[in-house]
């Protein structure tokens, strides 16, 4: 198992399209945190948690990338044929879908270290300049939640990937999902006032992880819902890959 | 030793192999044989793990392949299909493979250099030709230095002096006492190579056996030509050989050319020709298929 793990890691590393993710998500923190610095008032940037928030808020975008790289890593195999090849050194299918997961939460991982350390960099130089002392605490608080979410979201995407296998099908569909279908679950469920049972949908869930507002579930019933879809999408992966013909 | 027992797959309504069994011995090269379409691929992706058997088994090395511990060490196989990323360079790769599979990352030069891509191997897989993919693809085959090899279509894609490399190569591992099964749709491809056929038609075993028997079953008649045919016709058949005259110079005998001299010499006759007639491999194998018309190179 250690050692397709490994293979899954050193697959990731020697395509170029993992690299393009890390600098999105290197470009997209330097953007956010610029944005966040330099669109907030010198009040604004002295209040409590400001730090806080903008650490999670680049954890969004972070998270979108990390759920996109988590259905490639898994999509990949088969948009190019190489399942075949993956499934003779690891025939028993379910150990494939378990690396595959692990190999999610590690890209999950390397995106936000990245997203972070840039965000902290730009914090450090940026608030310095104009005085702003650094909030130790609220930047460490900031960085764990953001850290589960894309972790999460990463694991989220490689179990998606595995039920659905077709590249385009998955990354089009999770999109579609996030932007247009749950917003319309949401405004559905407000009509029949079931505002709450919106909080429970997947990306609602995801982002209750890293929405610096508390808006929805609790940052621990967010994950705990967040489980939930990943154990539900990892148990079509198994079924689906388990079953399949590699033709 | 690879075991097909009353293997059938169903795909749908298709029946793409229907109760099929046979045996691939060590020490071997089994040829497995049948034009586009019989069901070569499905059966060797059974015997993978990849495909699903509707009903019946198969075994390598006495157990399902899936059973295996480290299968890349001790079953080495070659798709059809190409399944390298094209976005990875063919020693990554080879890299990846020999990592998953617990294979020294010393053999990936190994297998490189044996089938020279070594000066290739930092270039992107989607650069190569369809020969260099071919033989990328043999490399990770080798990568495990593997018991029993199982091919598919070995040869597609390599030029004359890859086919014989291939060839002896297949012979040198066969010889050192390996398990390989390799499959084509072309009889003559593999005709030198091969010691053991396993002919399949639309899913059902037409035949298995030996080359040698296979080729004798392509010996026809024998041709002689002497200015003293007719009684060398009349001597053969003396001696329950059955042997027409065909012209006055020229009979038409059913018998092995061996035959035919003893009696010519034991008489004192002169002959000018004697040629052993032989249908090509590719008609015996067209008559064993039974579908002349529908076959391609």
């Amino acid at each position: 198992m250690i050692r397709l793990y490994l293979a899954e890691l050193l697959k990731l590393r020697t395509l170029r399209g993992t690299w393009g993710f890390v600098i999105v998500a290197l470009g997209l923190a330097a953007l956010f945190t610029a944005g966040g610095i330099g669109g907030a008032s010198e009040q604004a940037r002295l209040e409590p948690q400001y730090q806080f928030r903008l650490v999670l808020d680049i954890a969004f975008p972070t998270g979108i990338l990390s759920l996109l790289l988590g259905i490639v890593l898994f999509t990949n195999e088969f948009r190019h044929g190489t399942i075949a090849r993956t499934l003779l050194a690891a025939p028993r299918r379910w150990r494939l879908v378990v690396t595959k997961l692990l190999a999610g939460a590690t890209t999950g991982t390397a995106l936000e270290f990245v997203a972070f350390a840039t965000t902290l960099a730009i914090v450090v130089i940026w608030l310095g300049a104009l005085d702003v002392p650094l909030e130790r605490g609220d930047l460490a608080d900031g960085a764990g939640r953001a850290l589960v979410g894309v972790i999460l979201a990463g694991v989220l995407g490689a179990a998606l990937g595995g039920a659905v296998h077709s590249q385009v099908g998955a990354l089009v569909g999770a999109l579609v999902w996030m932007f247009v279908v749950e917003p319309l679950c949401w405004v559905l469920l407000g009509l029949l006032d079931w505002d709450g049972a919106g909080d429970y949908l997947p990306a609602a869930s995801l982002g209750g992880i890293i929405d610096s507002q508390d808006e929805g579930l609790p940052f621990a019933g967010s994950v705990g819902m967040t489980f939930a879809w990943i154990a539900l999408l990892t148990v079509l992966a198994l079924v689906r890959t388990g079953r399949r013909d590699i033709t | 030793m690879i075991e097909v027992d009353g293997l059938t797959k169903r795909y749908g309504s298709t029946v793409a192999v229907q109760d099929l069994s046979f045996t691939v011995s060590a020490g071997r090269v089994t040829g497995f044989l049948g034009p586009n379409g019989a069901g070569k691929s499905t059966t060797m992706r059974v015997i993978l793990g990849l495909v699903h058997p509707t009903s019946g088994t198969t075994s390598v090395l006495g157990s399902p392949y899936r059973e295996l511990r480290q299968p890349e060490k001790r079953v080495g196989a070659l798709l059809e299909t190409f399944d390298a990323h094209p976005g990875r360079s063919g020693r990554s790769h080879l890299r990846v493979l020999a990592l998953a599979g617990g294979i020294p990352r010393s053999r990936v030069e190994e297998v490189l250099a044996l089938v020279e891509l070594t000066g290739a191997g930092r270039r992107r897989v989607k650069g190569y030709s369809l020969g260099m993919r071919q033989r990328l693809g043999l490399a990770a085959a080798l990568l495990g230095d593997p018991e029993v090899l199982v091919l598919d279509e070995p040869a597609n894609g390599l030029d004359p002096q890859g086919i014989r490399w291939l060839r002896d190569f297949l012979r040198s591992l066969a010889a050192e006492g390996r398990t390989i099964l390799v499959s084509s749709h072309v009889l003559a491809e593999v005709a030198q190579t091969v010691d053991d056929l396993v002919i399949i038609h639309r899913g059902k075993l037409v035949q298995q056996a030996a080359m040698a028997e296979v080729e004798a079953m392509a010996a026809k008649a024998t041709t002689v030509r002497s200015p003293d045919a007719p009684r060398l016709a009349t001597l053969l058949v003396a001696e329950g050989v059955d042997a027409t005259v065909v012209a006055d110079d020229r009979l038409s005998v059913h018998s092995p050319t061996e035959r035919v001299g003893e009696v010519a010499a034991a008489h004192g006759i002169v002959l000018h020709e004697l040629t052993a007639e032989r249908a090509s491999l590719e008609e015996v194998f067209l008559e064993l298929t039974g579908e002349p018309g529908e076959r391609g190179g």
